[in-house]
């Protein structure tokens, strides 16, 4: 009996390309996790263990209760009436600090929040600089204050 | 005249060029990912204002229980207790000087947690911090969503 040989093809065998590159393509797209890489930038300052220049009396002191209430100069006050209560303020000396003081039970978040509505009063009061904030830790207002 | 038969239209879809294209969004995504060093899972406040972070930089993330994780950015991040993160800061100063650190933090974490963190970071004289957050979306009428 005589044998049927199959000429050898000189092509390259291309048709499964598509389902590995879109395997691949799969993999990619099951991996991938969007990042969050956006924030908001705050300059620490100078920790050289003395006294800060800043007088809690000369400024405006926003502490956070731990239901996230604002209490803004011993006054209750809603996240977005603190530019409208700083306007006159900050009109009079625009280097008025502003102290956020968040309770050690507060949440963070409500932190957060404050200090978006105070990186977003340059803009909305027409100022020349940022405000002047100022985020002392539990260590320094005991430190420096009490 | 007699017209000549038009050819029956075949049922084939053209698919010659779909490696080509498969190839291409291949590309495009290995291009644009990034692997993040650090994985933790946290519902990050959300804020109107947002910057870019570098993509150098250091991230301590707090989960909403006060567990702390770091990394240098260099490295997977690793779990540390909150006495250890200035050590951590101090180690990142001196190793990348200027190296910014970025606070991934969960929205309802007791600020306490996040008090140290800081305090730590000041004591160890890191000049910049990122807060990082998602964006905010503004209602239609009036006013943002209640933070």
């Amino acid at each position: 009996m005589k044998i049927k040989v199959q000429p050898a093809s000189d092509e390259i065998p291309t048709s499964s390309m598509a389902d590995i590159a879109f395997l691949l393509i799969v993999y990619f797209m099951v991996t991938t996790t969007f990042a969050a890489t956006r924030g908001l930038d705050f300059a620490l300052p100078k920790d050289d263990d003395t006294p800060p220049i800043v007088e809690k009396e000369d400024a405006v002191l926003i502490e956070i209760q731990a239901d996230g209430r604002l209490i803004i100069d011993q006054k209750p006050m809603e996240l977005d009436e603190i530019l409208e209560y700083l306007d006159p303020k900050l009109k009079n000396n625009p280097k008025k600090p502003v102290i956020i003081k968040p309770l050690p039970e507060a949440p963070y978040g409500m932190m957060v929040a404050v200090f978006d509505v105070l990186r977003q009063g340059k803009e909305i009061l027409k100022l020349e600089k940022d405000i002047n904030v100022s985020l002392p830790t539990q260590r320094e207002i005991e430190s420096f204050w009490f | 005249m007699r017209l000549k038969r038009r050819h029956d239209a075949g049922a084939i879809i053209p698919t010659a060029s779909m490696a080509d294209i498969a190839f291409l969004l291949i590309v495009f995504f290995m291009v644009t990912i990034t692997f993040e060093k650090d994985k933790t899972q946290v519902a990050l406040p959300k804020t109107e204002l947002r910057y870019e972070v570098p993509k150098e930089a250091a991230y301590i993330s707090v989960t909403e229980g006060g567990q702390i994780r770091v990394t240098t950015g260099e490295e997977m991040s690793v779990p540390v207790d909150a006495e250890d993160v200035v050590t951590f800061a101090a180690n990142l100063v001196t190793a990348f000087p200027g190296r910014p650190v970025v606070l991934k933090a969960d929205d309802q974490v007791a600020y306490r947690n996040i008090d140290k963190v800081i305090d730590s970071l000041k004591q160890a004289k890191v000049e910049l911090i990122y807060l990082l957050s998602e964006q905010k979306t503004v209602s239609a009428v009036g006013g943002g969503e209640g933070g």
